[in-house]
């Protein structure tokens, strides 16, 4: 029988500007079932760091490099990153 | 050339790298920190930028332009970090053939990269530090 740590995957999330300070971290770790989406993801991690509820429809999910819908399927090998409304230039 | 750096921004380095004697026109964009918002009376403004998407999403809309308007060269420049009154955040270069080309393809890519390029800019005035409100990524 495979053990339930086999079936976990952790997850590293960058964050940036509001969500980086709201937080405090740069990046955070979060362990989550294999094949997940980004959904399941983006709720785990408003479980985890409550103060970012207020936040839940002002940033998208990029993962390796794109934005994404919230039924992309994603591992630990991809690169995922929470980002607010920008305001470059 | 599409850059996210730290430095200060080179107009002299921008022009260099446009030249091309068959370019007949030049167009430039220097984007600065104003010295009000509507907070108040800035001092500076941080940027922050998710470096390797912003460059990805930077090259995909220079390859628009180049589709769009046939350019010669392009170079585009985001400064990242904090920046007092008066320096320069952005720079972007464009050249071509003729004028049209170099003035639509430098708005252009000056429009979309402030709505489609991660970088984030927080304004700091004397009473406050706020996130500036943007637009969400699609």
């Amino acid at each position: 029988m495979k053990s339930n740590v086999s079936d976990n995957d952790k997850i590293k999330v960058r964050l940036f500007a509001v969500l980086r300070e709201v937080v405090g971290e740069r990046e955070i770790t979060i362990t989550v079932p294999s094949g997940i989406t980004v959904s399941y993801l983006n709720n785990v991690i408003l479980m985890k760091y409550p103060q970012l509820k207020s936040f839940s429809n002002k940033f998208v999910t990029s993962v390796n490099c794109k934005v994404t819908t919230g039924d992309t399927v994603i591992t630990s090998s991809d690169e995922i990153a929470l980002l607010p409304p920008v305001s470059g230039g | 050339m599409i850059r996210i750096t730290i430095n200060h921004l080179s107009l002299q380095e921008v022009l260099r790298e446009l030249e091309d004697n068959s370019a007949g026109a030049l167009s430039i964009f220097m984007g600065n920190v104003r010295n009000r918002s509507k907070f108040g009376n800035v001092s500076e403004i941080y940027y922050e930028a998710y470096s390797e998407m912003a460059e990805e999403k930077m090259r995909e809309i220079e390859n628009e332009a180049q589709t769009k308007w046939g350019i010669k060269k392009l170079v585009a420049i985001h400064r990242i970090g904090k920046l007092k009154v008066g320096e320069t955040s952005i720079i972007i270069g464009v050249s071509s053939e003729h004028r049209h080309e170099a003035f639509e393809a430098c708005k252009y890519i000056i429009n979309n990269v402030k709505t489609r390029v991660p970088i984030w800019k927080k304004e700091v005035t004397e009473e406050s530090q706020k996130w500036t409100d943007g637009i969400l990524l699609e």
